[in-house]
């Protein structure tokens, strides 16, 4: 049967082929499976049927896109969508800014350098329900130490709402209060992520430039950012996602008054709303998905331009 | 020719920037610990204060005092212990085994689990509390580890792959010369040098299980972990008890950062700060 060549003779070799790396690796194997065993009962499955349930009605049990066309109309979600967008652009840039600046000092040597690296790494360590409730004193109502600053800098003569405020314009305020807790955090982590971006750029480049004559400007446009680059797309991910995530910080500094859309989708399990919760979620996972691809895509994108 | 301005630049505005900044990052968690050992007044009143000018620990011994901390504190602690023992029991091994195929595909498997972690929990979190719910199992400390092993494993097989590849095979392969099983190489070898990565990865999961509150405010809604008990009094306006609650859940997290320094590399925290 070997002598002819025929394309089913491939289908024996492969299966074989196939058969023999199973038997080499079967202890990999079967210490693998456990873990992927577990994900796909406690992952897989329940976002498959997250995205069931979400389209199911809540009594009759028929699918249809019921649930997403009536949680689309409410108020409630487009509030939850603007502020969560609002909350991942504005805080995403201010944590870029103020985390590129720290990094670009950062970077250099200088006396004191560990004590302010030290500092700056104890937010990583504290988790957000802490750094909410911490944040709870100084943007409280009454009293509250960031109106006690700022009226004792001058800069105010009656006290800001942070936080309690229904109306509109107070939302703002609100939605500012928690991107600035928000900052409090993320901000030392892309400092990390681009300090090790900046330290992987060779000083030899920028004496070069400094010989050919570049400004300082020149020189972080045409030496540092380029190759700071992938760093910032990095960052600019990983934080992207979580911001769209965002939970725990608007509900317990909020109380649940800056709604974004995973609190929408938790309010409505609280009020056993599961399909509709369901949407929330899965629309919530879409529009990550979508970011970090097109987000990727984008830059890789630029990359080929520039070359 | 002007050598090295940016740096001149930066070291001029630099350090009122890192003091300013320091001071932002200080101040909240100052006050936090302010408000749990001064006299209320002075941190909720009308006209707060920066420095503590009457020391009391009343709030502490109340608190402490109070039967209402102990079950949450037990609940908290349960999940987190078994979070970490089942992370570690189903990571060991998909870890070692990781180490043992083509680099190409273990990459693969670790940058996919890390993907995993992009996933909004409330996802996850709603159907597992359903088909929870209809276990009778939704209030259990087992039923909240279980979600919580996802947000740990990524972290977890990617210190202990990192642990296993520094082991040289050729130590395991004398072992099995010599006439031990794999396995048995295994368990006599290979863990024994993996230990201190086996720790730090324990004590990471712990950690982040301890903390965490999005799949803790869908699993755990009546039997409340320390998390959702510090949210409970910060909605209910009792702020102080809220702060003492909020210290006493970061001083493991201190303690362990402090003993475990050298280990601690700025990578592993920066996954870890989603609460």
């Amino acid at each position: 049967m070997g002598e002819v060549a025929y394309p089913g003779a491939v289908a024996p070799s492969f299966a074989g082929r196939l058969w023999d790396t199973l038997r080499r690796y079967k202890l990999e194997i079967a210490f693998i499976t456990p873990l992927f065993a577990y994900l796909f009962a406690f992952m897989g499955y329940p976002i498959a049927l997250a995205i069931f349930i979400s389209f199911q009605d809540r009594l009759t049990g028929a699918l249809s896109f019921g649930n997403y066309i009536s949680v689309v109309q409410e108020y409630r979600f487009t509030n939850a969508l603007l502020n969560t967008v609002a909350l991942t652009g504005i805080g995403l840039s201010l944590e870029l800014a103020f985390g590129l600046t720290l990094a670009l000092i950062m970077s250099r040597k200088f006396l004191g350098r560990g004590v302010f690296r030290a500092i700056f790494l104890i937010p990583l360590g504290v988790s957000t329900v802490v750094s909410a409730t911490a944040f709870t004193f100084i943007f409280s109502p009454t009293g509250g130490y960031a109106n006690l600053i700022l009226r004792d800098l001058g800069l105010i003569t009656s006290d800001v709402r942070w936080i309690f405020s229904a109306n509109f314009p107070g939302n703002l305020t609100m939605l500012f209060t928690v991107v600035i807790v928000d900052m409090w955090k993320v901000t030392p982590v892309i400092m990390l992520l681009l300090l090790a971006g900046l330290e992987s750029i060779d000083r030899e480049l920028y004496e070069a430039a400094q010989v050919d004559g570049a400004t300082l400007i020149k020189q972080f446009r045409h030496v540092t950012l380029p190759l700071l680059k992938p760093f910032i797309t990095m960052a600019l991910v990983i934080r992207g996602v979580d911001a769209f995530r965002i939970f725990a910080l608007p509900i317990i500094l909020t109380g649940g008054q800056v709604p974004v859309l995973s609190t929408l989708a938790y309010s409505k399990y609280a009020l056993r709303a599961f399909n509709e919760s369901a949407a929330v979620a899965v629309i919530l996972m879409l529009m990550i998905m979508i970011f970090a691809v097109v987000y990727m895509r984008l830059s890789r994108a630029e990359e080929v331009v520039e070359r | 020719m002007r050598k090295f301005d940016l740096d001149r630049l930066l070291s001029a505005s630099g350090l009122p920037i890192l003091i300013f900044f320091s001071f932002v990052f200080l101040f909240p968690l100052y006050i936090l610990v302010k408000a749990t050992i001064s006299n209320p007044v002075e941190t909720i009143g009308i006209r707060p204060t920066y420095l503590i000018l009457s020391f009391t620990l009343e709030k502490w011994i109340t608190t402490l005092g109070r039967p209402d901390l102990w079950p949450p504190f037990n609940k908290s602690l349960l999940v987190a212990t078994f979070t970490a023992v089942l992370a570690l029991a189903l990571c060991t091994p998909a870890a070692y085994a990781l180490t043992k195929i083509p680099a190409k595909i273990r990459y693969t498997i670790i940058i996919s689990l890390f993907v995993t972690r992009m996933l909004p929990e409330v996802v996850i979190a709603l159907p597992i509390a359903t088909v929870l719910l209809r276990l009778r199992l939704d209030e259990t400390a087992l039923g909240l580890s279980m979600a919580h092993m996802l947000l740990v494993i990524p972290i977890v097989t990617f210190i202990l792959v990192g642990t296993f590849e520094t082991i040289p095979r050729d130590l395991e392969e004398a072992a099995m010369t010599d006439g031990c099983s794999r396995l048995r190489a295994l368990w006599h070898v290979s863990i024994p040098l993996a230990l201190p990565g086996i720790a730090v990865a324990v004590i990471f999961s712990w950690l982040l299980s301890w903390e965490e509150f999005t799949y803790a405010i869908y699993l755990a809604v009546f039997s409340k972990t320390l998390p959702l008990q510090i949210f409970q009094f910060v909605d209910r306006g009792e702020p102080i008890t809220a702060a003492v609650y909020a210290v006493l859940v970061t001083i493991p997290v201190i303690i362990i950062a402090y003993s475990l320094q050298k280990y601690l590399k700025a990578g592993y925290l920066a996954g870890a700060v989603k609460g």
